[in-house]
């Protein structure tokens, strides 16, 4: 029998997740029994989980608590693949935050409030936004401020602020700021126009005065006793419900459409026959996971998606993440996850002892990865040798259908345009040598009207 | 609670907390006086067609 607990899960002091023999539960410590006992009782946890606002889960024996004092344990749904804020689009970020604001509203109706509310907290579940920590809830203490509103403010408002405003790559921030984004930093980012929007100049500008006003002072008792009733709790919910709820953002024509300018000189022969293979291969394999390296916005994840296999859609464009996250639901889209990822530079290990939040690859094996137009990105863009490629494909899946681009596709030719071709290796021959080193080349097959060869690997 | 709320920000919160109240309030009493109306409206529609 093997326990352990989880890294990230260790500020709390109602509970904590471990996992016992490769089940994922949640300690629930006597000192928040009358908390979780509301929960449970007053008809909250009904109402968030039938709202799809909060992860489901179903009481375990205490007997297998890991530590005293216990009161009870929990097994909650397991979410199929823990993501990060600063993997998210900016609609993800934007859905996350409504959730958050949603679910306080409701738990003030059943005299309840979030005590926290980190992004980590949130998670994405069949496309859609939910909250996995169950012990985030206290009972509701009367006239009392919203404890959370500092860490709404820097995890969600700021970030989907400085996207908006400033750049959509400002996200990245929320790597480096675990506990949400500085409000004095983020005022100083922020564009003087933000000032306009009423919302952001009360819930950041003034808000960041207020920080930076009492850092260094003795807390002034007499204000912090002062009272707030429900009703301002729920104005001051509506206000950054409001102030969420404007911002936008559109990426740009060349954004969305760079990638179809890419393909724009391949006919529809080449993405049908393609199309086609991807389907026929994953139905000979019939894998558990997909994960769509570079899946611009999703077209071949979606193959997957149908054949109900749960796919992760990765690409570094923030903008193709977002036309994928936005795309109209159709079959499976509840089994698609898209994230922001530069498979260059993937997540890393952040926070404590690099542990806290855990790098992409720790968080999941692809049983099937698909690579399509992308190899010769790696290669010729990131000067990376085929041996590389190869032996990471190797370590992050089991079976790999991957898109040879040769050297004489106008693609690649695009990509070796203003540089000289120090690619003597990048050939056909080499890339079947190289990933004969790792991979069991089960099938292959040259796409009509292109140079490509689409491959299938073991 | 275990996360640090911040003094400023407590305090920015109890400062905002009553002119936010004030509008929620005239917007919900907004919101059912348009309803009111929207639901007459609506009768008044049916009863002519």
């Amino acid at each position: 029998m093997t326990e352990q607990g989880v890294a990230g899960s260790f500020r709390d002091p109602s509970g904590f997740l471990f996992i016992k023999d490769g089940v994922l539960y949640r300690q629930v410590n006597s000192v928040y029994r009358d908390h979780y006992d509301h929960l449970m009782n007053s008809g909250l946890y009904d109402n968030l989980v039938k709202l799809s606002l909060l992860v489901r889960h179903i009481e375990a024996s205490a007997s297998i608590s890991i530590s005293q004092p216990a009161y009870k344990v929990i097994k909650p749904d397991p979410i199929k693949f823990i993501s990060y804020p600063y993997e998210w689009c900016f609609s993800q970020m934007k859905d996350a935050a409504l959730a958050v604001l949603e679910i306080e509203k409701v738990s003030l109706g059943y005299d309840m409030t979030l005590k926290d509310c980190p992004a980590y907290n949130m998670q994405f579940s069949k496309g859609k936004a939910l909250l996995i920590d169950t012990l985030s809830f206290e009972i509701y203490a009367e006239n009392k401020p919203w404890s959370a509103y500092r860490q709404f403010c820097q995890h969600f408002l700021a970030p989907l602020a400085l996207m908006s405003y400033r750049d959509i790559c400002l996200n990245q921030m929320s790597r480096v700021y675990l506990d949400g984004i500085p409000l004095d930093l983020a005022a100083k980012l922020l564009p003087s126009k933000a000032r306009f929007n009423l919302n952001l100049f009360m819930h950041i500008y003034m808000h960041a005065a207020s920080q930076d006003k009492y850092t260094d002072r003795a807390p002034d008792k007499k204000a912090l006793s002062r009272r707030i009733s429900k009703t301002s709790l729920l104005g001051l919910i509506d206000s950054l419900e409001h102030g969420v709820r404007t911002l936008k953002w559109r990426p740009g024509e060349d954004d969305w459409y760079r990638y179809y300018s890419d393909v724009s000189s391949c006919p529809d022969e080449y993405q049908d026959q393609k199309k086609q293979l991807v389907s026929d291969w994953l139905d000979k394999i019939k894998p558990g996971s997909v994960w769509d390296l570079g899946a611009n916005t999703g077209k071949f994840s979606r193959i997957a998606c149908e054949k109900g296999i749960f796919t992760l859609s990765l690409d570094s464009d923030p903008a193709c993440v977002e036309g994928n996250y936005l795309m109209d639901s159709g079959p499976g889209k509840e089994l698609m996850l898209p994230l922001v990822i530069d498979l260059t530079n993937p997540s890393p290990g952040i926070g404590w002892d690099n542990t806290e939040r855990t790098t992409l690859w720790q968080r999941g094996h692809a049983e099937t990865v698909l690579a399509l137009a992308l190899v010769h990105h790696l290669a010729i863009t990131n000067n990376l040798p085929l041996d590389r490629i190869a032996s990471f494909f190797r370590k992050i899946c089991n079976s790999l259908i991957i898109e040879f681009v040769p050297k004489n596709d106008p693609n690649t030719q695009k990509l070796l345009s203003s540089r000289a071709d120090i690619f003597p290796d990048y050939t056909r021959e080499m890339f079947e040598e190289q990933f004969s080193k790792f991979f069991k080349i089960i099938s292959s097959s040259p796409i009509k009207h292109s140079g490509r060869i689409l491959y299938l690997m073991k | 609670m275990y996360i640090d709320p911040g003094t400023g920000s407590l305090i920015f919160q109890i400062l905002l907390a009553g002119a936010v109240g004030f509008i929620y309030v005239l917007k919900m009493h907004w919101l059912k006086v348009k309803s009111f109306f929207n639901g007459k409206f609506a009768r008044l529609r049916r009863t002519n067609d």
